[in-house]
This record gives structure tokens, sequence and C-alpha cells, in this order.
């Protein structure tokens, strides 16, 4: 956890608030289909929490390499920092 | 450890489903009496869980025309139309499609699935961008996955969402794709079109439209949403099925620019699988005349729609959408209930769908009925009575 950029691990962290409040603390190292349960639908919809939260938009190829929320705010940082999908 | 070990979750989920003695997923139709009516487990029912929106399945002229192709032309084609041979009737099917829309160009394809697939993963390449309503049909994100655009999902039925995800890609916008739905099967709701035409045209991206299950139900000459709404010429793409209103199986996309013959060269879901049977490009072209005249089969089916969907407003069910059509979702407070609603109506004699999570937008447990121009008056009171039953026991 310690490498990723603050603003986007409180975006993730806000972005689960929002979307899967039922999940409370969410641990960024743990898988979100096999460890977490989510199904692809809930994935999507905090996927375009956080989009909305960094205005940024995430191509769905990576989602398809991403098991975990800090694998997620790695792949995502380029974009944060490019300021475009 | 397994090849199979990834589907045990699935499974066990299946299992719980098949051990009722009528299982709700995959239900085994035992025969098929007309459009609407069906024995299911030895007992008649009304079927409400098709797509059968104008009851064309069992038209006499339809059915004449398959039973006439399959005499004249056999069973198949036994191959692709690009090596193995283009049948007349399937290129003329191609001209009819393209008629009623009063535009260039149209492509058959063998299954609506394919017709999306190919569509989408061709049209767009790896310079371009997909955005896809985040509520979008398997095959519109297995049409992202098979090419090779950057795609992104906007929130369902959102412009002002899409609005800035088209913002992002700045000039790029103008190699983008949107992809929509005319009516998205799950919650029965329909896009706001003109707003999503707005931002396509601010941005001069590029508009597919999917009317799977608006064809033959909305507009005119029943060609779906854009026609209802005046819209069609704004739309670049109209993705449709053969498999709902016309009564078959196979797809189409018909568009306003003449380019989308290119498309024909290059669709792996076109190029490499076997073109439809002659019976089922007979019976489409005959299916799509009554689709186009049918004016009086769309009024008795918004009869029907009008009526049913009063009613569970009435009897106080929560409806995926407030605008009617022929798709009625009805929104249940979990699993339990859905699969208890599911038997109740089949032991009522009404066949309906069960569509439960991961399938369903925001894990919500629906029951969904689906409307024909082919129910009869009796067949819709039948089914309200039976929803009328359950709420009472409930």
């Amino acid at each position: 956890m310690t490498d990723v950029n603050p603003a986007i691990h409180q975006a993730i962290q806000d972005a689960v608030a929002t979307s899967l409040p039922e999940l409370g603390d969410v641990n960024f190292d743990a898988a979100l289909t096999s460890d977490v349960g989510l199904d692809s639908v809930q994935i999507m919809d905090l996927v375009m929490e956080i989009e909305d939260r960094l205005d940024i938009s995430i191509p769905v190829e990576v989602l398809a390499e991403t098991r975990t929320l800090n694998e997620l705010a790695v792949r995502i940082a380029p974009l944060c920092e490019d300021g475009a999908a | 450890m397994s090849l199979f070990d990834k589907f045990a979750e699935v499974a066990k989920a299946r299992a719980d489903l098949d051990r009722a003695e009528i299982p709700p997923v995959a239900t085994p139709i035992d025969a098929v009496h007309s459009a609407t009516e069906g024995t299911i487990g030895g007992r008649r029912v009304i079927l409400a869980g098709t797509n059968n929106y104008l009851g064309l399945t069992m038209d006499p002229d339809v059915v004449a025309s398959a039973r006439d192709a399959l005499e004249e032309l056999g069973t198949g084609t036994t191959g692709s139309r690009m090596a193995n041979g283009s049948y007349a009737n399937h290129a003329a099917l191609e001209r009819d499609l393209a008629r009623a829309w009063g535009w260039p160009s149209a492509m058959v394809f063998s299954t609506g699935y394919q017709a999306n697939l190919g569509s989408i993963s061709t049209l767009t390449g790896k310079d371009d961008y997909l955005l896809l309503d985040s509520d979008s049909h398997a095959s519109i994100y297995d049409g992202a996955r098979l090419g090779h655009a950057q795609t992104v999902v906007f929130r369902h039925n959102d412009p002002d969402n899409l609005d800035r995800r088209l913002r992002r890609l700045g000039d790029d916008a103008k190699r983008a794709l949107i992809v929509v739905e005319g009516l998205y099967s799950m919650m029965g709701d329909q896009p706001p079109l003109e707003e999503f035409i707005e931002v396509k045209k601010r941005h001069g991206a590029w508009l597919l439209l999917d009317e799977a299950h608006s064809f033959g139900v909305f507009g005119q000459h029943g060609l779906g949403v854009a026609e209802d709404r005046g819209v069609v010429d704004e739309i670049d793409f109209i993705v449709g099925t053969f498999s709902k209103s016309l009564a078959g199986i196979g797809g189409f996309c018909v568009s306003r620019h003449a380019e989308l013959e290119h498309v024909r060269l290059a669709a792996r879901p076109y190029i490499f699988t076997a073109s439809p049977s002659p019976a089922v490009i007979a019976a489409t072209r005959t299916a799509l005349e009554k689709v186009v005249h049918g004016q009086a089969l769309r009024d008795q089916l918004w009869r029907n729609i009008h009526q049913l969907y009063g009613a569970l407003n009435e009897l106080g069910y929560t409806l995926g959408s407030a605008d009617p059509g022929p798709v009625a979702a009805i929104v249940l407070p979990d699993r339990e209930s859905a699969l208890a609603h599911w038997y109740g109506l089949l032991d009522a004699g009404v066949y309906a769908n069960l569509m439960i999570p991961p399938a369903t937008p925001k894990g919500l447990n629906l029951l969904r009925i689906s409307l024909s121009a082919a129910h009869s008056p009796d067949q819709i009171d039948r089914i309200i009575d039976a929803f009328g039953r359950l709420q009472q026991a409930a």
C-alpha cells in the first residue's frame, strides 16, 4: 500500500463507502471477486464511482488485469497523471 | 486440480435451483401450442416469458414462407456467405432491411449476439474508442472484448456521465462509438435518446443503437425507439435481432453510412460462421413485412401493455421502469420472494422469467413478464389475477 498515491487511495476508499457501504473497511490486498465476493456488476459500479471522483476514464481492459484494489490503484495512477483515459 | 474447478460456485447455484421439480432457470418447455401457450411440468400455461412480442412465430404466412424455402432450398447453407456462396434471399433480406430504414446498407448475421459482436468489434479498431452504457447486454460487452478499441463504461442512461468521458477524449472523441440500447430488457427502461444524440453531436462521436427489444414494438413502422422519437437519421448504426419481434433467429446491422459494406470484409463473427438457413431467411422476410405494416398488432400489444402495467401499479408492485413497455420487470425484495413469485405464477398457469444477480443491475431480484400482441384479453386477465392472489397471500 506504501507506494500508492494517497489521493488515489482516498478516492478508492470513498468510492467503496458510496458504492458498496455494506463492505465497511475494505482490505486493499483482497481479491475483489474471490475474497470480497463482488460480482462483475458491483465492480463496474465501483469503478464508475472512482472515475467520477478522480475525473478519469478507466478502460475496461485495465479491470481484466486487476485483482485487488491495490493493483487497481497502481494501474490508474498513470491515468491521473495524463488527465485523460 | 481440474479445469472444471472454476465452475464450482455456479454449478452449486444451478444445483440448488435444479433441486425443484421444475427449475426456474432453463425451464423445460414440454410443448408449445401457440404463440402464447405451452406445457410445462404437465400443465398448460400462458407463455409470458418469451420475447414473442408480435406473436409471429405461429403466423401462418411466416410459417408457410419457411416451409416453402425449406422444400425449395434445403435445410442449411452449410457454410459462410464469404466462402461458400451467398444465397439470393440473404441479399434480398438485406435490401428489405435497408429499405425499411431508407438507408443504403444492411448486413445480416446468423444470430443477434453475433450482430453486436461483429458490428462492434469491427467498426472500432485499436486507435478507436468504445463508450458503453453500463447496463449493456453481454453481446455488447463481448463485442468490445473481441475488438481492439479502448473501452470505457458510462453510467446507465446518464448523458452527463457520457459527456464527461467524451470530453476527456478531446479530439479523439471523433473516433469514439457510443453504444446504447432502445429498450433494456432487464428493467424494461428506455434511454434518453435525444440527450445522448445531443452529446454525440457535440463531440463529433458516432452512435450505435441496439433495438433488439424495441424493434417491432415502437414507431409507426415498428422500427424501434429511434423511429418513435423521430431521430432515426441522427443514429449511425442500428443493430437488431430476428429472434424477438421477427420470430426467427439471426441479427442485423443497418446504417445510413454506405461504408457499412466494408465491415462485411473484416467482421469475424460474420465471415467465419455459417449463414442463416434458407427457411429462417424466408420467414424473416415475411415477418419483416408484417412488422413494417403491423400497426394493428402493435395496437393490440400496447393495449396489453397498458392493461398489465396499470394492474401491477394498482396492486402496489415496484416496476423496473415507470414507462410502460413490452417487458414488465417486477422488483422483489429478495431472491426467496422472487422464487416464491415465480413458482406461484407457474402454479396459477403463468410462465414468467426469474432474473437474479449477477445477471441483473444493482443486484436486484426480478420477475419479468414479456407481453405479446398474441396474448388475449382473457390471458392478460389471468396473469393479473395470478399476481393479485400472490399479493393477497404475501
